[in-house]
């Protein structure tokens, strides 16, 4: 992530040469003793050991316990962990979490980037309009969210009934309590929810290529598709290295919509770390099993989008 | 959600009516005798004014809720200085909450807890409730639950092994499962509903022969099962035609011996899932949760309606007069079977400065002079046993407090098997669904239900 914003940097002051980083190394004022700076820093250095670092710690802490949250701990070792990798239904979650990934980030980077290339390429009218409307799904409440779309997919909503109206009756389904399709179903709330952010994203930062870059290649007689890989494409690299880290992100972190649409059901085929992970603490008191399903789902995201953020850098070079 | 799922297995029952009448009426005679003695009598006047904090999930209104307000109201009548504080939560939400909240600075005095492995193992186990042996024989709840009942609220002192030990509660509702009938789908698919099956093979038979009859865009039976858990009741109907309560009893209770993997369990569990091949309830069933299924069966969904009595309310607020309800006929056994017990159990604090007046707030639940009638009057069954019969002139009180009777008077309350392991609620609900969609044979089923079973077992003999 360190390098993410580093290369963030430079893109947010594209266009801006005056702000450089040369200024920002000599605008210190002479002879200020520079130690002071991390008296400074320190209120927010202390919030954030208090509030994230420790808590971080402590969980790591715990999944080495065994403990129901309220009687004493003992001491287990790496049990909960040999647990967590012995267990189908906890790998099958994990699975669930990367298949989840194809519908909030790929999908959603996929139809992000398309209506962004259509966007640069004709001048939409009402464009306002249309950022906004697209972005409406990232502002609703998720448990609002979910609850529309269980109503949607219900076997009395509005879908089934369209399919059923188009003669497509075979392919009307139970869809959130259907053992193949829950999952995917599931995923495609995610792709509506971040699609939309992913749009914005993109849109910011196309609209800083100069409008020069795309008359020249015009001149020069590129097309669409020409166009989009040769202008649009390099110039909103960053906004997409943050989209696709911020979508991943949700994608493996994804509790709410989960939770409140299928719970993990049917039979555990919509099951994911963080459901799990609420379950182990909450519901069963196994809150040593839960820290450490936490842990590794921590490494696994922090794992992710250090390498999006890496293979982005070797992309540039 | 009312999920009543995991509810308790009552047992109580009014069985042998007349004989419990008298009994109970012996002991009501005490209340009322004091209740008719002034406020000198109060035996908690030197506490002088006090609150008494209670927590309940039994939400439900109309239905249980009510009841538990009218009841605390009369308390504080008959004890003036005593002033109930009463919160209610939605069952799921109340049981992530309840072991912290007993475990926090300000516990209740009062509180329901669950049933089981899941969650009663470790209020016990953590000390955060108290022991009632000593109230149970000052108010006689021996007399009201037969033991078979009351082990549903024993555990030892360490947490560990249940149905044995000390009494941590009791508790007032009855709730047990069984078959809704809509009369005017029955009429109208040919069926006279006063001939209702009184076997189970009759009432097979019955499914069987409607099943062509109604519109295969419906359920013939409806049920919710989108949560996993509402499939343990409908089981529990067919598996009590082929194994006795006692064994799953056994087998919630860790019994030596006990097992899910039994010839006669998967006899059971291969006639459950042919009923779905069959069609007999829809597809749907996934979608749906149980009270959506119950509130679907009420604006006429289907003809019948397999679950728990706690739906009667909804049910009837639907159907009115044209709802019936009855036990699963029984199977070769003659005796009738279902998953059912008692409501949540009541508990003390270990904390609580009142643990007396406590007690004796929840005997008023129980078999307080009012409890029976108001609890009629919102279609629940008193789970005691010697409760006054029903008020004449309401013929679905009456099914729904016979169903409950019967049951214990056969010793035939299973509990619920989600009991028997924290894992269980999830894992039997995830196994039924896999069974029912065909994807998983009875016999690698059970033999799965199990090993979850046996792992647990070995987590908790361990320690």
């Amino acid at each position: 992530m360190t390098e993410a914003s580093r290369e963030a940097a430079p893109a947010s002051t594209r266009g801006r040469p005056a702000a450089g980083r040369p200024r920002r190394v000599t605008g210190r004022a002479p002879g200020e003793p520079h130690r002071i700076a991390y008296l400074f820093l320190l209120p927010g250095l202390v919030a954030y050991v208090v509030f994230t670092l420790f808590p971080v710690a402590q969980t790591v802490r715990l999944s080495f316990y065994d403990w129901d949250g309220i009687t004493s701990k003992t001491w287990h070792g790496l049990g909960n962990y040999r647990e967590l990798f012995d267990s189908t239904e906890i790998r099958a979650a994990f699975g669930h979490s990367v298949e989840l990934i194809l519908f909030y980030a790929v999908f959603s980077l996929a139809i992000g980037l398309f209506l962004t290339a259509l966007m640069m390429h004709s001048h939409v009218r009402g464009l306002r309009f249309f950022r906004t409307v697209l972005f409406m799904p990232q502002t609703i409440a998720t448990v609002v969210v979910a609850q529309a779309f269980t109503w949607i997919y219900d076997p009395s909503g509005p879908l089934d009934a369209f399919l059923r109206s188009v003669g497509a009756r075979s392919f009307a389904k139970v869809w959130l309590g259907d053992f193949t399709w829950a999952l995917p179903a599931v995923g495609l709330i995610g792709t509506w929810i971040s699609f939309g952010l992913v749009l914005i994203l993109l849109l910011a930062g196309a609209q800083r290529i100069p409008q020069e870059l795309y008359e020249a290649a015009r001149v020069d007689g590129a097309g669409f598709v020409r166009e989009f890989f040769a202008v649009t494409l390099p110039g909103i690299r960053n906004e997409l290295l943050v989209a696709a880290t911020l979508t991943t992100i949700t994608a493996l972190r994804n509790f709410d919509i989960v939770y409140n649409t299928t719970s993990g059901g049917p039979a555990g085929k919509t099951e994911v770390p963080s459901w799990l992970m609420f379950h182990d603490a909450f519901e069963i008191h196994r809150v040593g099993l839960a820290a450490a399903i936490a842990t590794v789902l921590t490494a696994v995201i922090s794992l992710v989008a250090l390498g999006i953020s890496r293979f982005y850098t070797e992309a540039r070079q | 959600m009312n999920n009543r799922r995991w509810r308790p297995c009552g047992l109580s029952l009014v069985v042998v009516a007349v004989v419990a009448a008298v009994a109970a009426g012996a002991g009501r005679a005490n209340t009322s005798a004091s209740g008719a003695n002034s406020a000198a009598q109060n035996p908690f006047a030197h506490y002088g004014n006090i609150t008494l904090n209670v927590w309940s999930a039994d939400n439900q209104d109309p239905g249980p809720k009510p009841v538990i307000v009218a009841l605390a109201n009369s308390f504080h009548k008959r004890y003036p200085n005593v002033t109930v504080k009463l919160k209610f939560y939605g069952l799921t939400d109340y049981l992530k909450i309840i072991q912290l909240g007993l475990n926090s600075g300000s516990a209740p005095d009062v509180a329901e807890g669950n049933q089981g492995y899941g969650t009663d193992s470790l209020l016990v186990k953590a000390k955060l409730i108290r022991p009632l042996d000593a109230y149970v024989k000052q108010y006689h709840w021996n007399k009201y639950f037969p033991p078979g009942a009351m082990a549903q609220f024993r555990w030892t002192a360490d947490g560990q092994t249940y149905g044995k030990g000390p009494v941590w509660g009791v508790a007032q509702f009855g709730q047990s499962t069984g078959i809704f009938y809509n009369r005017t789908a029955l009429k109208k698919y040919g069926f006279d509903p006063a001939k209702m099956p009184t076997t189970f093979a009759g009432f097979d038979k019955l499914l069987a022969q409607l099943r062509p009859k109604v519109p295969s865009s419906q359920p013939l039976a409806v049920i919710g099962d989108k949560s996993g858990y509402e499939s343990m009741h409908s089981f529990g109907l067919v598996q009590g035609a082929f194994l006795p309560a006692s064994a799953v009893r056994n087998w919630i209770f860790h019994a030596p011996g006990a097992s899910y993997d039994t010839p006669a369990n998967i006899k059971a569990l291969t006639l459950y899932q042919q009923w779905f091949k069959k069609g007999y309830f829809g597809n749907d069933y996934n979608a749906v949760d149980e009270n959506d299924a119950a509130a679907a069966f009420a604006k006429g969904k289907g003809v019948f309606y397999l679950g728990g009595n706690w739906q009667a309310q909804v049910i009837h607020a639907g159907l009115g007069a044209n709802v019936g309800f009855m036990n699963m006929p029984p199977g070769a056994s003659g005796k009738y079977v279902a998953v059912g017990a008692t409501s949540l159990p009541l508990h003390i604090s270990a904390k609580s400065k009142y643990p007396d007046v406590a007690a004796k707030f929840i005997d008023w639940q129980i078999a307080g002079p009012q409890s029976a009638r108001l609890m009629y009057a919102q279609n629940q069954v008193p789970a005691i046993l010697g409760a006054p019969a029903p008020p004449k002139g309401n013929p679905y009180m009456a099914s729904l407090g016979k169903g409950w009777q019967q049951l214990v008077k056969d010793n035939g309350l299973t509990l619920f098997p989600d009991w028997s392991a924290d894992t269980m609620f999830q894992f039997l609900g995830a196994q039924l669904q896999e069974l029912m969609a065909g994807r998983k044979d009875a016999a690698s089923m059970a033999k799965a239900v199990q090993s979850n079973w046996e792992a647990f077992d070995k987590r908790i003999h361990k320690k």
